[in-house]
């Protein structure tokens, strides 16, 4: 757990990088800071691992102050991931990862044992340990950076936009991959974005913070969307917070229709007139087949179980919605956690959920 | 070997050890000035003018003044190894400021962040990441050295600089060239070692992305 007693941090020439926050980040969370730039989201970060210090208010790591720790000491066991990586250029990505062990005494041999462990851990194949840092691209330094963090068995993780130099692809696969290995370790993160929709991927208690580090809301992002305290954090999370919040919104009420389906083989033809779904020898829609004969792209299906958030939208109303106006054929095809047909998506239903409860 | 009444072997490890010593020494005592000068702004406004001052100092009089200031022997050649240290200094204490300020901010952050210590945080990250940069000054202080070396011959201290002092002297224009051709030999050589004692500090400087 870490807690920012009325932490407020005035630098040398006198810019105020945070009035006073108070804020708990739960034991075991992903807690997000979310704000425009400025606004203190890095300084606050800083006052946990005393690279800053605060001029007024206390941190508290579970429940010690850390003004009273040795702040190397305090380091070595706090994971610390930034947003360049920050790898050192002149050890290999394999030693890179056994920085924080070495420094904590462990012998070199165990210090490497332990960071290749924690390499395969991020999805870091064995021959990407040897190589330099100049070696790997963005995305996999990335992984590298947070392999060292990771590496010295800190419970508490901090995060300052790890992955906002990385391309829009690779930033969803990354943070699928920390939601992963949050899911075996339950670290308790801090993390730092300015980007709303990371915010509410990844939060399980997301803070919006004003400039000056003033606290605008703090709360789990569906609440976020779906109840914004003030204009500043309804600005914030955007015009189509509505649409987004459907992701949070079950679909358990969603009744599934019987689609017509065909197996996919050679010159096999539709049901005259209808729009019929072909599926491969596994019972896994392949493709769309026309009342004209023609094929068509599935478009997005809807996953409708495994509600794990790494396949986005799975059992969730934004899912089935996806899917119903994605599909050429006005409705959308539904498959179960390992792909497998399971019915169709009514685009009608789905709106009359939607018109009906709006939870 | 002996050549124009001299062992030109002896004139070459006096030469060589007239150049390189200062040189280590110099350096030895940059590095922790270069590092005040890179940490604090106000070391850095006083330190480097000051060690630019001192290398205009005529070396000739560097070389008579310091035997009244170390009470040494006018003809010792620790006078010429105090006087060629001083002007290392001089060069190398901005080089190694440079050199530190040349590791990214980025880098000596995240290894404040997992714990380093200052000492450590030099030792092992700042250093070795400066010695690009570091070996650039290294090399224009020993070719520098190498030369200025041969001045010590005009007080009698041994060097292939005596072979341009006394063939001057005798009118004998073979012993001049070879005094020169060999000083300029020994400072190619000697910044080829630096070079490659650079190089092979910092294997990870010629990794490019997709090798
Ligand atoms: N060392 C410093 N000296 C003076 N002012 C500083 C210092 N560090 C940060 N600030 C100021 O404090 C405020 C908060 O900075 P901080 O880096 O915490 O913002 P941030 O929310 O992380 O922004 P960004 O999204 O751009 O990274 C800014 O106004 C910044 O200019
Ligand atoms: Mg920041």
């Amino acid at each position: 757990m870490i807690e920012f007693r009325d932490v407020g941090k005035r630098f040398a020439d006198g810019t105020v990088g945070l009035e006073s926050l108070s804020l708990t980040a739960r034991e075991g969370e992903i807690t997000v800071l979310v704000g425009p730039s400025g606004c203190g989201k890095t300084t606050s970060l800083r006052t946990v691992n005393r690279m800053v210090e605060p001029t007024s208010g206390s941190v508290h790591l579970a429940g010690q102050d850390v003004a009273e720790a040795d702040p190397a000491l305090l380091r070595r066991g706090i994971g610390y991931v930034i947003q360049q990586a920050g790898l050192f250029p002149h050890r290999r990505v394999i030693d890179n990862v056994a920085t924080v062990p070495v420094l904590q005494g462990l012998p070199r041999r165990e210090a490497r044992a332990r960071a290749a462990e924690v390499l395969e851990r991020v999805g870091l194949d064995g021959a990407m340990a040897q190589r330099w840092p100049a070696q790997l691209s963005g995305g996999q330094q990335q992984r590298v950076g947070v392999a060292r963090a990771l590496a010295g068995d800190a419970p508490v993780l901090l995060m300052d936009e790890p992955f906002s130099a990385v391309d829009p692809v690779v930033r969803v696969e990354l943070q699928d991959e920390l939601l992963r290995l949050q899911a075996d370790l339950g670290k308790t993160i801090l993390f730092v974005t300015h980007d709303i929709d990371e915010a509410i991927r990844l939060g399980d208690r997301v803070a919006v913070l004003r400039v000056g580090g003033r606290l605008a809301q703090f709360a789990p992002p569906d609440e976020l969307l779906a109840a914004p305290v003030d204009d500043f954090v309804s600005g914030f999370v955007g015009r189509d917070r509505g649409y987004r919040r459907l992701g949070f919104v079950p679909a358990t009420a969603l009744r599934l229709v019987d689609l017509p389906t065909r197996a996919d083989e050679n010159g096999s033809s539709g049901v005259p007139g209808e729009w019929t779904v072909l599926l491969d020898g596994a019972e896994r829609p392949a493709a769309w087949l026309g009342p004209d004969g023609a094929r068509h792209d599935l478009g997005s299906v809807y996953v409708t179980d495994g509600a794990d958030a790494a396949s986005d939208g799975a059992g969730t109303l934004r899912g089935a919605l996806d899917a119903a106006l994605s599909s050429p054929a006005g409705r959308g095809v539904a498959v179960d956690g390992a792909g497998r047909y399971r019915g169709g998506v009514d685009t009608d239903d789905v709106l009359a959920l939607l018109d009906r409860g709006a939870p | 070997m002996r050549a124009f009444g001299y062992e030109i072997d002896e004139l070459v490890v006096d030469h060589v050890l007239l150049a390189v010593v200062p040189v280590l020494l110099g350096l030895v005592i940059a590095l922790p000035l270069g590092w005040w000068a890179h940490r604090s702004r106000g070391a850095r406004r006083v330190l480097v003018p000051l060690s630019g001052a001192l290398y205009t100092i005529p070396s000739l009089a560097l070389i008579v003044f310091i035997p009244v200031l170390l009470a040494t022997p006018i003809l010792s050649p620790l006078n010429v190894l105090v006087t060629l240290t001083i002007y290392a200094v001089a060069l190398l204490v901005r080089s190694v400021a440079e050199a530190l300020d040349s590791v990214s901010d980025t880098v000596t952050t995240a290894a404040v962040a997992v714990g380093y210590r200052p000492t450590g945080l030099l030792l092992g990250v700042q250093l070795p990441l400066a010695v690009p940069v570091l070996t650039a000054g290294v090399r224009v202080a020993s070719v520098t050295t190498f030369s200025m070396v041969t001045v010590g011959a005009l007080v009698g201290v041994q060097s292939l600089g005596t072979l341009m002092t006394d063939g001057f002297q005798q009118d004998y224009t073979a012993m001049v060239v070879t005094g020169i051709v060999g000083s300029i030999a020994l400072a190619f050589v000697f910044d080829a070692l630096w070079l490659g004692l650079g190089r092979s500090l910092t294997p990870w400087s010629r990794a490019r992305a997709g090798v």
